[in-house]
């Protein structure tokens, strides 16, 4: 069984008169331990679908099943708790929670989860060291760059233990130098890991380091292709 | 982890929570200054309220008749001469047995009809041992001409200037007194003006008529009582500590209450100043809802703007798996933090401004040149404030409540925070 199944997912939103066809028959299967990168043009509904396979918006058709749960059944109070143990998250930006320092917000999701304070310190202390940030972990956000914020966003997915991680655009605010060498972090991590990654995008330099991608267009998949990456140039 | 689910520790809570306060740090210093200034008003006119009331309060009582007063059953109902306590002699032995920490006095209360040669006014005449009751203390110092009554000087009386004008009266001129008898007849007494006082309460400037015990007593010797046993109108008990007055009410009570006999408290006896005091503390209460309404729009702002501009941030508190309740706790954390914050705050401008004017007074004589007296009493122009605990906890316990209630509406607003909506701006 895949980790991620969706059956004949649809999204339409009314717009006053008219009605947006946002996602339109989507059906698609990600198994265990891929590495998976959306891509498609602005608008075409990268950023709905991975709403929708991450519980954070309902499909107005079709089915979200995801480690054998159907969340699209799951009540909000649910939903909340299978993001919390099930899932990771990466946004475009403004990842993190300003008033903490970048050991705290990697925690802050363990702190949630229950976990003893030995256990989040450690762990925390140890994916920061994996996306190389031992050496700014006090820091506030404030003062962290840009590329550095979203390695804290891609430890705190990580450290929490997800069975998936949603990234939405992870590299669009960053140059292109600082968004291949976060791409280079979270796929080592995967596979270290033996994590799963679903990651949006339409940036070429980062689509090609996917191992499948997967083209939307006008919230249709256009083509869904596994790609031999050139490894591994930069670390 | 067969059901698991999310924990959010009240540490975790509080630190975030007190972090995000200090996130604008000169719009929360602001709003708790304009709170803290707020409530320092309303702390020192509610101090002055009840500064100037207590001591209009005091002067009542000392003016009047104590305390607690214990008279005829229905004096207070109908007041007529032949009421009085015709066993003055064993009633004074039992409230001395008492030991009431304060004084108790004797003393007469007659209607008379006060004539010169000029002219005729009602009066009433108050007689009391002249050297040592309260009311030496209070209208001594307030004689404009001649002297006070000298022990055994049984014809002598003060009276004030307005009645002294009335009657034409100078000082050494003869009074006649003269009061109706139950069975319709009338007695006369021949009284001498000792001295005139001006105690700037047209009340008592118009009406009163001093004179000693004994005087009085002759009037109600006409009414048929025995000199012997020492008659009087009423006992007035002053006590040494107001706040006494409960327990002593209830000792006097058990000892000399029967069918004939009361004790009343001043509130009973005064009714009308109880009633304006009450009708005086509405306006300042008033102001405090005035400062209620102004705390409550200086938080929920504060909150309210806080919340509306993190509504991204909430967004990917709830993508981690916070649920809508951790929202809404977080924001009326950072309420309640802010409000323990104001009550503090508040208190120690509040209080320090009460301290001052407490030690220094405000002196409200220009305010009221034509002099502070009123229902029948008067207020020191030095008004001093004054604050009971009672007070302290009411207004905390308001401003708390008021700042928690205004906290509930951001609360709700953030936990209505959708992920999508918020993540999309
Ligand atoms: N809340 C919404 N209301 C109306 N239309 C929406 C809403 N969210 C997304 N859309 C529309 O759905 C389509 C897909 O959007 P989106 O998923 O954000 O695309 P992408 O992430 O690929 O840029 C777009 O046409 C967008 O205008
Ligand atoms: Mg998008």
């Amino acid at each position: 069984m895949a980790l991620l199944t969706l059956q004949g997912i649809s999204k339409c939103y009314q717009q006053g008169e008219l009605q947006v066809n946002a996602l339109n028959d989507i059906n698609l299967q990600v198994e265990e331990g891929e590495f998976a990168a959306l891509v498609g043009p602005s608008g075409s509904g990268k950023t709905t679908l991975l709403n929708i396979i991450g519980g954070l918006d309902t499909p107005t058709h079709g089915r979200t099943l995801l480690n054998n749960t159907d969340i699209t059944g799951l009540k909000e109070a649910e939903l909340s708790n299978f993001r919390l143990f099930q899932l990771g998250f990466i946004f475009q930006a403004y990842n993190l929670v300003p008033v903490l320092s970048a050991l705290e917000n990697v925690e802050l999701v363990m702190v949630l989860q229950g976990r003893s304070a030995e256990e989040k310190r450690e762990r925390a202390e140890h994916y920061l060291q994996l996306v190389g940030l031992q050496d700014v972990m006090q820091r506030r956000p404030s003062a962290l760059s840009g590329g550095q914020q979203q390695r804290v966003a891609v430890a705190r997915a990580l450290a929490a233990g997800p069975r998936l991680v949603l990234a939405d655009e992870p590299t669009a605010n960053l140059d292109s130098e600082n968004a291949t060498a976060l791409l280079d972090i979270m796929h080592r991590l995967s596979h270290e890991e033996k994590t799963t990654f679903i990651f949006s995008t339409h940036d070429p330099r980062v689509m090609e380091r996917a191992e499948r991608i997967i083209t939307l267009h006008d919230g249709k998949i256009v083509s869904d292709e596994c790609h031999q990456r050139h490894d591994e140039p930069t670390v | 982890m067969s059901k698991p689910h999310s924990h959010l520790p009240l540490t975790i809570l509080f630190m975030l929570a007190w972090r995000n306060l200090w996130r604008h740090r000169r719009r929360t210093l602001i709003t708790l200054t304009s709170i803290a200034i707020g409530f320092g008003l309303a702390v020192l006119f509610i101090g002055i309220g009840d500064g100037s009331h207590n001591s209009m309060i005091r002067n009542a009582i000392k003016l009047g008749e104590g305390h607690i007063t214990v008279q005829p059953k229905d004096y207070l109902q109908a007041p007529a001469n032949h009421k009085y306590l015709s066993d003055g002699l064993s009633l004074s032995a039992k409230l001395n047995e008492l030991n009431v920490t304060g004084s108790v006095a004797a003393r007469i209360s007659l209607q008379v009809l006060a004539s010169t040669a000029s002219n005729s006014v009602g009066a009433a005449l108050e007689g009391f041992r002249s050297n040592s009751d309260q009311r030496q203390a209070m209208l001594q110092p307030q004689l404009i001409e001649g002297n006070w009554i000298e022990a055994g000087d049984h014809r002598g009386i003060v009276i004030g200037d307005g009645m002294a004008r009335k009657l034409k009266a100078k000082i050494g001129s003869k009074v006649v007194l003269m009061a109706g008898k139950q069975g319709g007849d009338s007695q006369a007494q021949l009284g001498r003006v000792r001295g005139i006082f001006d105690s700037h309460v047209d009340e008592l400037d118009d009406y009163l008529i001093l004179s000693d015990l004994q005087f009085a007593q002759y009037f109600l010797a006409g009414e048929g009582a025995i000199i012997e046993q020492a008659p009087v109108t009423r006992f007035a008990v002053f006590l040494d500590d107001p706040d006494t007055m409960a327990y002593w009410k209830a000792q006097i009570k058990s000892v000399i209450e029967n069918d004939l006999v009361v004790a009343l408290d001043w509130q009973e006896m005064m009714p009308q100043l109880v009633q304006f005091i009450i009708i005086d503390d509405v306006g300042n209460y008033v102001f405090l809802i005035l400062i209620l309404i102004m705390v409550v729009f200086g938080i929920v702002n504060t909150v309210l703007m806080s919340v509306l501009e993190r509504t991204r941030e909430f967004g990917l508190l709830r993508a981690l798996g916070l649920g809508r309740q951790h929202l809404l706790l977080l924001v009326f954390c950072e309420t309640l933090l802010l409000s323990v914050l104001a009550v503090i705050i508040g208190w120690v401008v509040g209080g320090g401004t009460h301290w001052w004017f407490s030690q220094h007074g405000i002196d409200f004589s220009a305010l009221m040149p034509e002099g502070t007296a009123m229902m029948g009493t008067f207020m020191d122009p030095v008004v001093y404030t004054e604050l009971s605990w009672d007070r302290v906890t009411q207004l905390t316990i308001i401003i708390f409540v008021t700042t928690l209630l205004s906290g509930i509406y951001p609360a709700i607003k953030a936990a209505r925070v959708t992920p999508v909506e918020a993540l999309r701006t």
